[in-house]
């Protein structure tokens, strides 16, 4: 195995990109997203996973791009795929229930993994109006498991999200809008949930039973209490395990020589600033 | 016998009436019909009500015009390019627009019922999310449920009755008057074959009332019949046609050119505010056709953009970092 890189030979994107990767198993099937995700399954592809199959939400299945896809419905997803079609296709498969892992992300989160990328501030007289649901809600009901990456500000971990986009652990029933484990709503449709958040200060796991978030590594630096003060509800931090895994010098050429070269989705960092 | 189904970009935009209900083809910012986006502006259509599996930067030039009064979908932004709507968001804000959301398969699923003719279509996902909150639907809130235009109901909650699956959801057809279109390739009769990712374009054609296909090229429908496999709509789904190179800039369409990322960027920028809209549709789309605007667009930008005809993509070596 390659060497893990030293402090200041790596970035947080870097650091993300990585953790990310790790979370996919060789042979699953994957939902990839626009982005770092995109960046992160690619990697998992060249290292760990080679035999992932890729599926690309406009339609592309199985897909092999000869390079970074600025979206998921650009031309060079669809080169060297097993099938390319359409929407039909991409959802049918996942609501057949396909798909093992999804990468997704949002502007808000909950402490039961709740995601919010519809609006800020009350729906009915919005502040701030996002990009709306997309496939988000989507790939998160029907994926076994779901890996969200986050900006981690305090504004960002709530008690409670302006409005659900995408369904956590415990969730709202209607029509009366009680919360109730999500095993409980999906019936025969239930596959999992949110398996991590990872955030620009650590990753978060959820306990499956209570539906709760907890604190599983603090990126370098970090301390658990320090994460703990970044979240608005009461994070667990009794299960930490440590650290989080850092970019090996392997994955940051991976990276940066073949999937990024033009700096698109994640910048070098500068000559100066090594150590 | 061959039936000649062609018009121009001007009375294509002519069969859109105020108030119509409208789709088009595409995903995001690939492949939508451009040229009669800008023609709708040009020619100040109002009250459109859009219904779309997903929007993108067309749905923000409609809005940002002030031609939309109804936009039910999922997601609109320009991906990389621009991450947000930003002329959606500030017409949401003022209350000038009204925005019905469901999730993207919800949307795929609501026109697939629309497609085949079946009045709602039923899904498990996003179970549990405020997209299901009954205080959220927006289009009963404003008393426009007439159950003939727009459907009674926003969603129907039930259970599986078949195979004690528990809780789905039920969702509306989505029936529309028109859907554009825009394709590589279209045969005199209506033939459409379209290269790559077909996105839901069969479903949103099959699902509209009137269909018009604005393409790439217009081919011979021979051509296209020697090889109907490869072919994705069939004739008769199509009631109009035209040809309209380069009609889907600054959108991207497979195998013949890349996203404008460079336009959407500057688009982006620049129309967050209504006199920035104003002052970018002057510049581009007012006083324009498609023919000047090709010209202002110039030929240094459009080769930058063109798809190498074997790979398909614009490889990122060949052009300028987009």
């Amino acid at each position: 195995m390659s060497k893990h890189a030293l402090p200041g030979e790596y970035s947080l994107p870097d650091l993300l990109c990585c953790a990310a990767s790790r979370e996919v198993r060789d042979n699953e099937v994957v939902f990839a997203g626009t982005g770092l995700p995109m960046v992160a399954i690619l990697l998992a592809q060249r290292t760990h996973a080679p035999n992932l199959k890729l599926i690309f939400e406009a339609g592309t299945l199985d897909g092999r791009p000869p390079e970074l896809p600025t979206s998921v419905g650009a031309s060079c997803c669809e080169i060297g795929a097993s099938r390319s079609s359409g929407l039909n296709d991409a959802f049918s498969i996942a609501q057949r229930g396909y798909v093992d892992l999804g990468y997704l992300g949002g502007a808000e989160v909950d402490q039961y993994g709740n995601v919010n990328t519809t609006c800020i501030g009350d729906y009915l007289h919005s502040e701030l109006r996002l990009t709306g649901s997309g496939g988000n809600p989507d790939i998160n009901s029907f994926a076994s498991r779901t890996v969200f990456i986050m900006l981690h500000e305090k504004r960002r971990f709530v008690n409670n999200v302006s409005y659900i986009t995408s369904p956590g652990w415990r969730v709202k029933k209607w029509p009366g809008g009680e919360f109730v484990h999500r095993r409980d709503l999906y019936g025969s449709a239930f596959r999992g949930g949110p398996s991590a958040v990872i955030s620009t200060v650590g990753v978060f796991r959820f306990d499956e039973e209570t539906g709760c978030m907890f604190l599983d590594t603090c990126h370098p630096g970090k301390t658990p209490e320090e994460i703990k003060d970044l979240c608005q509800f009461d994070l667990d931090i009794s299960r930490v395990k440590g650290e989080t895994e850092v970019p090996t010098l392997e994955e940051l050429r991976i990276i940066h020589e073949v999937l990024d070269p033009e700096e698109i989705f994640i910048p070098k960092i500068k000559k100066h600033a090594h150590a | 016998m061959s039936i000649d189904k062609r018009i121009t970009l001007q009375q294509a935009v002519e069969i859109i009436k105020d108030g119509s209900r409208l789709t088009f083809s595409g995903f995001t910012i690939w492949r939508r019909p451009m040229a009669v986006v800008y023609e709708l502006i040009r020619q100040h259509r109002k009250g459109l009500h859009l219904i779309e599996v997903n929007g993108g930067s067309h749905t923000e030039f409609l809005v940002g015009a002030g031609c939309v009064d109804i936009w039910e979908s999922c997601w609109v932004g320009h991906e990389l390019y621009g991450k947000y709507g930003a002329n959606v968001s500030r017409k949401v804000r003022e209350k000038s627009l009204i925005v019905e959301d469901y999730s993207h398969a919800e949307m795929l699923y609501r026109f697939a019922a629309a497609s085949q003719g079946v009045p709602y279509a039923v899904g498990q996902t996003s179970l549990g999310t405020d997209i299901h909150n009954p205080e959220y639907d927006m289009l009963g809130r404003a008393g426009l449920r007439d159950g003939k235009r727009i459907a009674k109901h926003k969603y129907i909650f039930t259970e599986d009755s078949f195979y004690g699956a528990g809780s789905l959801v039920l969702v509306p057809a989505a029936k529309v008057d028109i859907a554009v279109l825009f394709v590589h390739q279209v045969g005199e009769e209506g033939t459409v074959r379209i290269n790559g990712q077909f996105y839901s374009d069969p479903e949103v054609a099959r699902a509209a009332d009137t269909t018009i296909v604005v393409a790439e090229e217009i081919v011979p429908e021979e051509y296209l019949r020697r090889d109907s496999t490869r072919n994705n709509i069939p004739s008769f789904e199509v009631d109009y046609i035209l040809e309209c190179p380069f009609g889907a800039h600054p959108s991207g369409v497979f195998g013949r050119y890349d996203v404008d990322g460079e336009f959407l960027k500057h688009f982006y920028a620049t129309t967050r505010t209504q006199e920035g809209f104003d002052a970018f549709a002057k510049e581009w789309i007012h006083g324009h056709d498609q023919l000047s605007y090709l010209e202002k667009l110039g030929w240094s930008r459009m080769l930058n953009l063109r798809a190498n005809s074997a790979l398909n993509y614009t490889p990122r070596k060949t052009k300028g970092g987009n």
